[in-house]
């Protein structure tokens, strides 16, 4: 595959009214390698996964989730969101090695 | 009173209800050869399988009682391949600043680290609603057990067979 570890997307509908309860789609590609596999050769692939989400709307968190190498890779989450101001949905994906990817888009009125 | 009586109809069935659930206990330490604190499921809901979940379960919720309904957990009757296994989790409970739905736990039984994921959520939702995609070892119950802002827990359950073992 192409992608890299930590591309992130945020899809949430075309048209949104003020008020509106919003179905909000992600996905971030990540391996979620859960440390019981091994390599072709027979080397163990240690386990590499996303173990935190935090989801922020308008700088004020609204979500977090726990995840464990229990998630298939390249997660994917579906969640509602009220949509109730004009302001940035932000996620961010922590890992168990420490990297950090982030995402954001803007909720904005129709 | 009538409420007042020695022993109600409903204290006789809690007193049955109590007595079978020890009897129940009894058939689970008889069966593994030790001493064994499972707590015993309410009819119809699925076994506590092992002291992993039955660990699990505690930590989460204590001794405060698990009670089936208000969440609902739809999740293939067979999985194909274990590694990509559609969850749907649905409440239809008030999300509102003082009723509210603050987790949903998604325990897989039979994963080797059950506790699969934790959601915490808040009044800015709007409902709980939660698609996701898991990898799952073999066939296994799945528990969806969320937790109120006011302390009650309720929970949904899915038998899922696992053709392909998707956890290594």
């Amino acid at each position: 595959m192409t992608t890299t570890i930590g591309d992130a997307r945020i899809r949430v509908p075309d048209r949104i009214v003020r008020g509106d309860i919003i179905s909000v789609n992600s996905i971030i590609s990540h391996p979620m390698d859960t440390g019981f596999f091994r390599t072709a050769e027979g080397e163990p692939i240690p386990a590499y996964f996303i173990k935190d989400v935090v989801v922020t709307y308008g700088g004020k968190e609204v979500a977090r989730f726990e995840w464990t190498s229990g998630v298939s890779r390249d997660p994917v989450v579906r969640f509602t969101l009220k949509a109730d101001q004009e302001a940035p949905l932000a996620m961010v994906w922590t890992d168990n090695r420490g990297g950090v990817f982030r995402r954001s888009i803007n909720i904005a009125f129709a | 009173m009538p409420g007042s009586t020695p022993c109600s109809r409903r204290d006789f069935l809690r007193v049955g209800g109590l007595a079978a659930a020890g009897i129940a206990g009894v058939g689970v330490m008889v069966r593994s050869g030790r001493l064994l604190a499972l707590p015993v499921p309410a009819l119809g809901d699925p076994e506590v399988p092992n002291e992993i979940v039955a660990g699990i379960l505690k930590n989460l919720f204590g001794d405060r009682p698990i009670r089936k309904g208000n969440i609902s957990l739809d999740m293939p009757l067979v999985a194909e391949d274990g590694r990509v296994v559609p969850v749907f989790i649905e409440s239809h409970l008030p999300m509102t600043a003082e009723q509210y739905v603050k987790a949903v736990h998604l325990i897989v039984d039979f994963n080797p680290d059950p506790h699969l994921a934790a959601y915490h959520l808040t009044p800015a939702l709007g409902s709980v609603e939660i698609q996701t995609r898991i990898k799952m070892k073999r066939t296994t119950w799945v528990r969806a057990i969320l937790e109120t802002n006011t302390g009650d827990v309720w929970a949904d359950y899915a038998r899922v067979n696992v053709s392909l073992n998707g956890c290594g």
